[in-house]
C-alpha cells in the first residue's frame, strides 16, 4: 500500500513538474540554507582550530602588565619558580621584545628585536639556515651578536652571505651587531612571527639595548602528557593567587581554539535555527499546493471511495504525497546546500568538512514538515463526501 | 430468478433539508433484487433514482428504513464498514467512466484489489483476467486518454468485475457513448448477466431500461407499478 502510494505521489509530481518545483522552492531554500550553514560552520571551526593549533596548542604565553607587583615578581628567575610551582610544564623561556630600525649599508628595515636565552631556538625547534643560533657564552658575555629571521635576512642581505656581516640596530644610537646565524622560515607560533624577528642574547638586550626591570613575556611549553587547557588554567590560578589577575595577560591557543570552536558552533547553530524558520514558510507552500491538489482531484477521491477506499486509505495517499514532496525538496536542498558549501570553502580556501548530521537533520525536518503540513489537506481529502466528489466538475 | 436477495430495502426514506424545506428524495421504498437479476431503475430526473443508486451503492445512508446487502443490514454501518461493502460487494460503472487518468488500464482495474489488500502479484493476475474478459487484453498498458469511449467503459466494467462483487451498479453506462458502442456495452452486460452476475442499471432512457429483464420505476421518491 505504502509502495503504491509512493508511486502515485511521484507520478502526480511528474504531471506538473514546474508547479512541483515552485512549490518545493521554500523547502529547497530552507534545507539548502541549513545544510550550507552547518557545513560552513563545521569547516570554519575546523580551519580556525587548525590555524590556531598550527600556532602550537602546547604553548602558553604570559605577558606581565606594568605595575609594582608585576615588576617585583616577573624577573628571569620566575621561569624556574613557575616551572616548579605548576605541574605539566616542560620549560619556560623569558623573552624581551622591542621594535627597532635595522640597517645594512643603504638598506633599512623595521624589526622586532627579541632578547632570548641561547636555548630558545633548540627548545622551539627553530632551525638555522646558515651559521647557528648564538651560544650560551654569547649570552653570558653579553656579546653584540644577532640572529636574523628569514624575512629580515632577505631584506637586508638579498644576496645571502649574511653570516659574519654586521648590521646596525638603532635605539637611541646605532649599535653594530655581528650576524652569527640566519634562521629557516618558520610558521608563526603563539603569534610570534619568527621570520620578522631579530634575536639577540637575553643579557645583551637587558644591558645594552634596553634596561628592563621585568621580563616582557614568558613562553611556556606544556608537557606532552599534560592537557594544555588544564595547564593554562593551573597557571592562571597560580598567578591570580600570586599577583592578581590585573598583573598579567595569559594567552593559550588551546583555550582559544576551544573558545572559538564553541563560538562558531553556537553561531552556526543559531543561524541554522533561523534558516529552519524558512522551512516553516516552505511548509506553508506545501500545504497550499496540497490543498490545490486535493480540490483538483476531488473526483478522483470520489472514485477511489466508490471503489472501496476508506478515509484512512485516502489520508494515507495524500500524507504520503506531501511527505514524498518535502523529501524531494529536502534532497534538492541537500544538493544545493552542499554545492554552496563547496563553492564558499573553495573561495575562502577552507577545507570542506561536510556536516553529515545536517543531512540527517534536513531529511528529518523535511519529513516532519511533510507530515505536519500535509496532514490538514489529507484529512480534508479523506473527509470528502463520496457522492459530492463523484459529481464534482 | 429465485436466487438469494442481493439488495433488500424496507421502507427506506432519505430526506434532505434544504433551507426551510424537507426534500423527500426517497419516501418509503420497499423492494428486493435477487441474485442473477438484470434490473433497471428508471425515472425522470429528480425522481430520486440517483439517491436510490447511492443507497444501493452504499455511498449514502437512509434517514430511516433498512437496507440489507447479501442479507446483512448495513444501515448502522460505519464509514469504514461501508467502504468495505463498496469494495467487496459493489462494482460501480459510471456514465463518465471515472477512470483514474494517470494510471494505465491495468492499474485502474487493479485499484479495487489494492483497497482489498490483495498481494501485488495476485492483483495483476486477476486484473489481467478481468481485462481479457471485457476484450481489452491488448490495451492494458494504455492510459485512459489513449482509449476510445467504448474501450474506457470496458476498462470501467473490468474494474467493476475485478472484485467479484455481488452486484454491478451501472449509472447511465451508455450515456456518453454513441448508439453503436452503447449497444455493444449493453451486449456485454447481457453476457455478464448470462454468466450469473447481478446487474442494476440506473437510467432515464426508457428504451435502455426496457431492454433489462425487470424494471423498477421511480417517481417522486416512490415506486410506480
Amino acid at each position: 500500500m505504502i509502495w503504491e502510494n509512493i508511486k502515485l505521489a511521484f507520478s502526480s509530481m511528474k504531471v506538473n513538474k514546474m508547479r512541483t518545483l515552485l512549490s518545493l522552492l521554500g523547502i529547497i531554500i530552507g534545507v539548502g540554507a541549513v545544510v550550507a550553514i552547518l557545513t560552513l560552520g563545521n569547516s570554519a571551526t575546523a580551519s580556525i582550530s587548525s590555524s590556531i593549533s598550527a600556532g602550537g596548542l602546547e604553548m602558553v604565553s604570559i605577558f606581565p602588565a606594568s605595575g609594582q607587583k608585576s615588576s617585583e615578581t616577573f624577573d628571569e628567575q620566575f621561569c624556574e619558580t613557575l616551572k616548579s610551582s605548576v605541574d605539566g610544564i616542560d620549560f619556560v623561556l623569558p623573552v624581551n621584545t622591542g621594535t627597532s630600525k635595522l640597517r645594512n649599508g643603504q638598506k633599512t628595515t623595521n624589526a622586532q628585536i627579541s632578547g632570548v636565552p641561547s636555548n630558545y631556538a633548540a627548545l622551539l625547534n627553530y632551525e638555522a639556515e646558515a651559521g647557528s643560533f648564538f651560544s650560551q657564552n654569547d649570552n653570558l658575555l653579553k656579546r653584540q651578536v644577532c640572529v636574523l629571521g628569514s624575512d629580515i635576512a632577505n631584506e637586508l642581505f638579498p644576496d645571502g652571505n649574511a653570516v659574519g656581516q654586521y648590521v646596525s640596530i638603532f635605539r637611541t644610537q646605532a649599535k653594530s651587531y655581528q650576524v652569527v646565524g640566519v634562521m629557516k622560515s618558520k610558521d608563526p607560533l603563539l603569534s610570534i612571527m619568527f621570520d620578522n624577528f631579530v634575536y639577540i642574547p637575553y643579557n645583551t638586550f637587558t644591558q645594552r639595548f634596553r634596561k628592563v626591570s621585568m621580563v616582557g613575556s614568558y613562553v611556556v611549553r606544556t608537557s606532552d602528557d599534560a592537557d594544555p587547557i588544564k595547564v593554562g588554567d593551573s597557571i592562571t590560578n597560580y598567578l591570580n593567587a600570586l599577583v592578581g589577575k590585573d598583573a598579567y595577560d595569559l594567552f593559550s591557543p588551546a583555550t582559544l581554539a576551544e573558545m572559538s570552536k564553541s563560538i562558531t558552533s553556537t553561531f552556526s547553530n543559531f543561524l541554522a535555527a533561523i534558516a529552519a524558520i524558512s522551512l516553516l514558510v516552505g511548509g506553508i507552500g506545501i500545504m497550499n499546493i496540497m490543498l490545490v491538489s486535493v480540490s483538483e482531484r476531488t473526483r478522483e477521491i470520489g472514485v477511489r471511495k466508490a471503489l472501496g477506499a476508506t478515509n484512512r486509505d485516502i489520508m494515507g495517499q495524500f500524507i504520503t504525497e506531501a511527505v514524498a514532496l518535502t523529501m524531494v525538496g529536502g534532497f534538492f536542498g541537500i544538493v544545493v546546500g552542499t554545492a554552496i558549501s563547496v563553492a564558499v570553502t573553495n573561495l575562502v580556501s577552507w577545507t570542506l568538512h561536510i556536516s553529515y548530521s545536517s543531512y540527517i537533520i534536513a531529511v528529518g525536518f523535511s519529513m516532519i514538515i511533510g507530515l505536519f503540513f500535509g496532514w490538514y489537506p489529507a484529512r480534508k481529502a479523506a473527509r470528502l463526501d463520496p457522492i459530492e466528489s463523484l459529481n464534482y466538475e | 430468478m429465485s436466487g438469494n436477495s442481493v439488495i433488500e430495502m424496507v421502507d427506506v426514506r432519505r430526506y434532505f433539508i434544504v433551507g426551510d424545506f424537507v426534500v423527500k428524495a426517497l419516501d418509503g421504498i420497499t423492494m428486493d433484487i435477487r441474485q442473477g437479476e438484470f434490473v433497471s431503475i428508471m425515472g425522470p430526473s429528480g425522481s430520486g433514482k440517483s439517491t436510490m443508486m447511492n443507497m444501493i451503492g452504499c455511498l449514502d445512508r437512509p434517514t430511516s428504513g433498512i437496507i440489507r446487502i447479501d442479507g446483512t443490514n448495513t444501515t448502522e454501518f460505519s464509514e469504514r464498514d461501508l467502504a468495505y461493502v463498496r469494495n467487496e460487494k459493489i462494482g460501480f460503472v459510471f456514465q463518465q467512466f471515472n477512470l483514474l487518468g494517470k494510471l494505465s488500464a491495468l492499474d485502474n482495474v487493479m485499484t479495487p484489489l489494492l483497497y482489498a489488500r490483495i498481494s501485488p502479484r495476485e492483483r495483476k493476475e486477476i486484473a489481467i483476467e478481468a481485462l481479457e474478459r471485457v476484450g481489452l487484453g491488448e490495451r492494458m498498458k494504455h492510459r485512459p486518454n489513449e482509449l476510445s469511449g467504448g474501450q474506457k467503459q470496458r476498462v470501467a466494467i473490468a474494474r467493476a468485475l475485478v472484485n467479484n462483487p455481488s452486484l454491478i451498479l451501472a449509472d447511465e453506462p451508455t450515456g456518453a457513448l454513441d448508439t453503436k458502442t452503447g449497444n455493444q456495452i449493453m451486449e456485454l452486460f447481457e453476457q455478464l448477466n448470462a454468466e450469473g452476475r447481478t446487474i442494476v442499471l440506473v437510467t432515464h432512457n426508457r428504451e435502455l431500461g426496457m431492454a433489462c429483464r425487470r424494471q423498477i420505476l421511480i417517481r417522486d421518491g416512490r415506486l410506480e407499478d
